[in-house]
């Protein structure tokens, strides 16, 4: 569980930014949960609106229930040329799900991202912030087993 | 490469043993000019920034969201202790006690390292008296716009600022704020020593190469130079720069130089130095696709003409992509294409459509075919569930 306290205190006295609270709430929890917001609202005296608006903005602060492994398989023209394409219709067929869902068991969630900055070793993913590189089917399907 | 020389601390000696409007004079007169695209000229920047009074900010812009770019990763992951003394000589020569590195979320992996790096270096930037602080950004391509990064630092939806003011006068917390990019503040040591040479750039080459990485080139070297090293895997067809840069055939670009102004009289745009290099085998729908994609996930939503007519134009390539194109499909295309260039608020909504209107400038061919509808590349419409 976060401990709101202490990223309200640190946040009072200009340790941490607003982004970064929200940043360690979807590191714990997986997201950023509306009553979080709701409570930060209240200690913060910031409107509960201000704050749905920014945290919702951004691709890596899911504001609803994830899985717990997010699988985000980079997009970009230079992952694409090297079969992103396939990779994402590998771990759909593996996971069984589609793009943007989670599986039954809670386990995992996939993503399509914009460029991860890996373009020189393409196709990439990130699972939960780890960046991994260079893929293939049989090291995608190894990294899996490494996780479940 | 000159970016990735050990760092002696010997530069921010040097600076500090000059009048700070020294420092300013000499970054101004070796023409250093912003890296990150925009080519502004940082001793101009940094000049208004001098002239402020009060409490103010250094931000150094580590957010490369552009597709096919990964330099700064490259300076932040070999040798970060060079950018902080940069920081370090650009807080001296303007006054700043307080800095950001604003980190994208993808690189959230160099974080550690970076702070590391800062620790290590604390006696010397608490000799120039600055404090550094890194600030992870969370996966947004507009935050390497600078008045949206100011935004994020502070809180807020990451919306663009209107110019005037520009964040020189009103930027973090409404104090007057220089933001920089990574390799811009890299060669800040360089300058000072009089060891930079203006004429080697940093270019991410990736795409369809067997030796795809960071290059370091010499201005007005050609396209057919740097990829005999580069080695296509397959005989090129088109060279995209960016996500919004467009793209040029490779036949007509590969004895030019590989400079803004050879670039820029062809209709594309060089930008932050990103060459994609795509094979003969691509259509370039199908990359106009993958690209509309990103854009269509990345607006903001501030402006309709890159929200809407994004999501239009994407809407026709999947069709076109998939076997059902219709024949006023490239009509379409051509009216909204320009459109939305025209008419919407930022430069990154400006750019968006760069590599359509380059697409169907040069490879008008490969767009045809896949509008009578009879050919389909094996792609099926893939749209990720809202978020």
């Amino acid at each position: 569980m976060v401990n709101m306290e202490r990223l309200i205190k640190n946040y009072s006295c200009g340790e941490i930014t607003l982004l970064e609270i929200f940043e360690e709430i979807a590191r714990q929890d997986g997201y950023v949960s509306f009553d979080k917001l709701n409570s930060l609202s209240r200690e913060l005296r910031i409107p509960l609106a201000k704050l749905y608006e920014a945290a919702s903005f951004y691709s890596f602060l899911p504001t609803a229930k994830q899985g717990k492994y997010i699988i985000r398989v980079c997009n970009s023209p230079s992952c694409y040329l090297k079969g992103s394409k396939s990779l994402i219709a590998f771990l759909k067929k593996e996971l069984k799900i589609g793009l943007g869902e989670t599986t039954k068991d809670g386990r995992f969630t996939l993503k399509k991202a914009s460029c991860m900055g890996c373009c020189d070793k393409a196709p990439a993913m990130l699972i939960n912030g780890k960046l991994y590189c260079s893929l293939n089917k049989s090291k995608v399907r190894e990294i899996l087993r490494g996780l479940k | 490469m000159q970016v990735i020389e050990k760092t002696r601390w010997s530069g921010l000696k040097v600076a500090l043993g000059m009048p700070k409007r020294k420092v300013i004079e000499r970054v101004k007169s070796c023409g250093l000019t912003g890296r990150s695209g925009s080519e502004f000229p940082t001793g101009l920047k940094w000049e208004s920034m001098a002239k402020e009074r009060g409490k103010k900010y250094l931000i150094c812009n580590a957010d490369e969201g552009e597709p096919g770019t990964f330099k700064d990763k490259f300076i932040l992951d070999n040798n970060p202790k060079i950018l902080i003394e940069g920081m370090a000589i650009a807080a001296y020569a303007m006054g700043i006690r307080e800095a950001y590195i604003y980190l994208r979320g993808e690189y959230s992996y160099l974080k550690k390292k970076l702070e590391r790096a800062i620790r290590e270096s604390g006696p010397y930037i608490e000799g120039a008296g600055l404090e550094i602080k890194v600030v992870l950004g969370a996966g947004s391509y507009l935050c390497g716009e600078e008045s949206a990064l100011i935004e994020s630092i502070e809180g807020n939806r990451p919306i663009i600022r209107k110019k005037p003011p520009f964040p020189t006068e009103y930027g973090l917390y409404g104090k007057p704020t220089c933001v920089n990019n990574v390799e811009t503040l890299s060669y800040i040591p360089l300058i000072i020593l009089g060891k930079w040479n203006p004429n080697l750039l940093l270019f991410s080459l990736s795409g369809d190469l067997k030796n795809p990485g960071v290059y370091e080139i010499a201005a007005g070297t050609t396209l057919k130079d740097v990829l005999a090293y580069a080695k296509p895997s397959m005989e090129p067809k088109a060279v995209y720069f960016g996500a919004s840069g467009g793209c040029l055939p490779y036949k007509l670009f590969r004895d030019l130089p590989i400079d803004a102004k050879s670039v820029s009289e062809n209709g594309a745009i060089l930008g932050a130095r990103s060459l994609i290099v795509v094979g003969q085998k691509w259509n370039a729908a199908e990359i106009s696709k993958v690209l509309s994609e990103f854009f269509v996930h990345e607006s903001c939503g501030y402006c309709t003409p890159c929200r809407e007519g994004n999501f239009r134009l994407l809407e026709i390539l999947n069709r076109m992509c998939s076997g059902k194109g219709e024949n006023d499909d490239i009509a379409h295309l051509e009216k909204l294409a320009p459109h939305i260039r025209d008419t919407s608020a930022c430069a990154l909504g400006k750019v968006s459509t760069a590599h359509l209107l380059c697409g169907l400038k040069y490879f008008r061919e490969n767009f045809v075919e896949l509008a009578k509808g009879k050919k389909s590349i094996g792609l099926k419409e893939e749209t990720e569930k809202c978020r």
